[in-house]
């Protein structure tokens, strides 16, 4: 599964690798309902994604509003693939930028 | 000049949208009601989220760009809500509800009826932004919809504004709407603009399911058709338009993606086939009556051609007859059901009223419904607005105490007022009640007595006594308000019903409430019936309602010292002789028959010459030639 949580004290930081797509888009959505059900700020990292895909996509938004909603911080990480970075800008995903800064 | 086939379709799909819209707005109507109720329930601001969205982007699809562009603003609004930076209050639902009325008359004046007040919209629109805090909306345009501009000349760099909506199951049949932006921006300079409103919570949310669309702003050199071509084989399960931008050149190419405009018109096209459509087809009311009318005629010809058989000893054409009556019988079956329809949606449009009339009369009252999923016929929901209307209006003036009085009287301040439905043998009963001050029984009388209707001396039951204030001009409201007190609604009320077969009941007690019973027949338009002969006159009555035939001799007749009872097995059961009732002047035969029925009132007998044996029945409007006639029946033989 191109998905994995690591549960840190302070923070919850999920990696995404390879494609992440409709396949894997159940079990990403379950990760990421129990990120959010610990209330701890939570970062997403990106920089081994070579693909990304819509159901993917939109589950990162929910993810990011309710994060912002219930008060818990939620980021990015990870320079983007070109190719990921070029399809989100294409897409007009301008939620997603590639962080400057890798972790 | 004859309309091209493309204006053709795109009437039918604009039709189409606007018989969907009108179902969209009573979800609308609802899901505001509703939410006027529990304040804090994100499912219900979703609900009315979707549904502001689905007229907004089916409107702008189908050219309705003044409604469209209304719907955008409310479904603004209620973005900022599902997103937390404005809350639900009374004044943003009210304001909802009158914005759900300015679309209303903005899609009755496309059907052709009269022209919508642009006035209301700009208001409504000011105070909106007033409660969302929002700049001060642009002025709405005063055409219902603006020229469509020519398609760009071939060759030249154009600007197309592009809206692409992916069906639902995109993602699961294998789409990948990434690589259609990718094949546009190939095109030329493509700026993409994603929606996310439609995301729902992440609980909710099903990951299989597409909620994203774009609107986009794409400057190129290639013609309509070839950026349609991209969407090619997603085309017939997506939202898609194509449209050439109309903004002065050189603005186009500087276009951003947050500037596209939401709204949409013209050129677009969209699939019907979502899974809600696969299983269902929309028709025309009038094409369905017509069918149950055919349905109705070859009835009658199925028992003219049993008739016609049992006449002739043929073993062929027996058979024929036979399978042609089992055959009829099945679309007979077929064609009453499809016309039955839940009850919930009438149901559910009195919401509104309660909660406007509850307004309007500083009342709190909370609407109930029961039995929401009765089905009746067509025709008698069709004409149950009107007797529903009246009666709540009633209920909410003059039964339901303001909230201090409740209070007073020991009772909760929010009265209740309950909308029912079930099923009784071959009726339906629809109920009215309401946990008010119930009626004043002497009043009604002595209101009565005053009127003439009844002498001052007659010996009435309460029942009696309640069904007084369904006459013509009766009330015993001081005052006449704006919503009733003129004695004419519950009048209209026994006429709807009447007209409808059906009766008024009426229960109630001072102080707990009142309950209206409106007992409808099941169906209006083929009933089973029992075929009777008094004479030569020919008689049709409801098999539903007939317990048994009895032979009724002479003697029997003598041993009741010719009062109209009957002793069938051991009880006395009262009886109409029908050749008297319709003044039959024909020689009476030595046995009659009892047809025994069995009504709310108890048991009761109609003597009849002979019971035929079963007839189904066609039901149908008489006609103006025949208005004086109460009733009529075509018999098989064509003859009345």
């Amino acid at each position: 599964m191109p998905v994995f949580c690591d549960q840190g004290e302070a923070l919850s930081l999920i990696r995404l690798q390879g494609d992440v797509n409709i396949c894997s888009a159940a079990e990403f959505k379950q990760i990421l309902l129990a990120v959010l059900a610990r209330g701890k700020d939570m970062r997403v990292d990106l920089s081994s994604v070579t693909d990304l895909d819509v159901s993917a996509l939109q589950l990162l938004w929910a993810a990011e509003r309710e994060a912002k909603g219930a008060g818990v911080g939620f980021s990015f990480a990870g320079q983007c693939l070109q190719d990921v970075a070029f399809a989100l800008a294409a897409a007009g995903f301008e939620k997603f930028p590639p962080p400057a800064e890798p972790i | 000049m004859p309309k091209s086939p493309n204006d053709q379709a795109l009437d039918k799909y604009r039709q189409a949208f606007q018989e969907e819209a009108r179902e969209v707005l009573v979800e609308l109507e609802s899901a505001l009601l509703e939410l006027n109720e529990n304040q804090n329930d994100q499912g219900l601001v979703g609900r009315v989220f979707r549904a502001l969205h689905t007229i907004k982007g089916s409107g702008s699809m189908f050219g309705f760009d003044e409604l469209a562009a209304f719907a955008h603003d409310l479904e603004t609004a209620f973005d900022e809500v599902r997103t937390g930076r404005l809350n639900v209050t009374s004044g943003l639902l009210d304001v909802a509800l009158v914005a759900l009325d300015q679309i209303k008359a903005q899609l009755e004046e496309a059907a052709g009826g009269p022209p919508a007040d642009r006035a209301v919209s700009g208001e409504i629109l000011a105070k909106l932004h007033a409660l969302t805090g929002s700049a001060e909306p642009s002025p709405v345009p005063q055409v219902p919809s603006a020229p469509q501009s020519p398609l760009a000349a071939t060759g030249a760099v154009c600007a197309w504004k592009i809206h692409f909506c992916p069906g639902p199951d995109l993602l699961r049949n294998g789409g990948n709407p990434m690589l259609l932006l990718g094949e546009l921006k190939q095109l030329g300079e493509l700026h993409a603009s994603a929606s996310m409103a439609a995301i729902p919570r992440l609980e909710e949310l099903d990951p299989e399911r597409c909620y994203i669309s774009w609107d986009m702003l794409l400057t190129t050199a290639a013609e309509r058709e070839a950026i349609r071509d991209v969407f090619i084989f997603v085309e017939d399960s997506c939202e898609l338009t194509i449209e050439p931008d109309l903004a002065p050149a050189g603005q186009a190419a500087e276009a951003t993606p947050s500037a596209l405009p939401q709204r949409r018109s013209g050129y677009g096209r969209r699939s019907y086939d979502s899974p809600d459509n696969a299983s269902s087809i929309r028709v025309p009311a009038a094409r369905l009556d017509q069918f149950v009318n055919l349905v109705g005629e070859l009835v009658t010809v199925q028992a003219r051609l049993g008739e016609v058989a049992a006449r002739r000893d043929d073993v062929e054409v027996t058979a024929v007859s036979e399978e042609i009556e089992r055959l009829t019988a099945a679309l007979r079956e077929n064609s009453m059901s499809i016309r039955m329809l839940p009850i919930r949606a009438t149901f559910e449009r009195f919401r509104r009223l309660v909660h406007d009339l509850a307004r309007d009369l500083h009342k709190e009252v909370d609407l109930t419904i029961e039995g929401g999923d009765t089905e009746l016929d067509k025709t008698v929901i069709d004409q149950l607005n009107d007797p529903l209307m009246h009666l709540i209006r009633n209920s909410m003036d003059h039964g339901i105490e303001p909230p201090a009085d409740r209070i007073a009287a020991g009772k909760p301040s929010t009265a209740t007022i309950c909308l029912s439905a079930k099923h009784s043998g071959a009726s339906v009963l629809i109920g009215v009640s309401d946990d008010g001050a119930g009626i004043n029984a002497e009043a009604v009388r002595a209101r009565a007595v005053e009127k003439g209707l009844v002498a001052s001396d007659s010996q009435l039951t309460e029942r009696e006594i309640l069904s007084l204030i369904l006459a013509p001009g009766f009330s015993t409201a001081e005052q006449v308000t704006d919503v009733s007190g003129r004695g004419v609604g519950m009048d209209v009320v026994r006429r709807n019903v009447e007209a409808l077969r059906g009766t008024v009941e009426i229960a109630s007690k001072p102080g707990a409430g009142t309950n209206v019973t409106l007992r409808l027949p099941l169906t209006m338009a083929i009933i089973d019936g029992l075929l009777v002969r008094i004479g030569l006159c020919y008689f049709v009555m409801p098999l539903a309602t007939t317990l048994e035939c009895i032979e009724l001799t002479h003697q029997d007749v003598e041993k009741a010292n010719g009062k109209h009872l009957a002793d069938i097995r051991g009880e006395l059961i009262p009886y109409i002789h029908l050749r008297e009732y319709f003044n039959i002047h024909t020689e009476r035969p030595e046995r009659e028959q009892i047809m025994l029925t069995e009504t709310e009132e108890g048991r009761y007998g109609f003597v009849v010459d002979q019971v035929l044996g079963d007839h189904q029945t066609v039901i149908k409007n008489l006609g103006r030639v025949y208005r004086k006639r109460q009733a009529g029946c075509i018999y098989t033989k064509g003859s009345w």
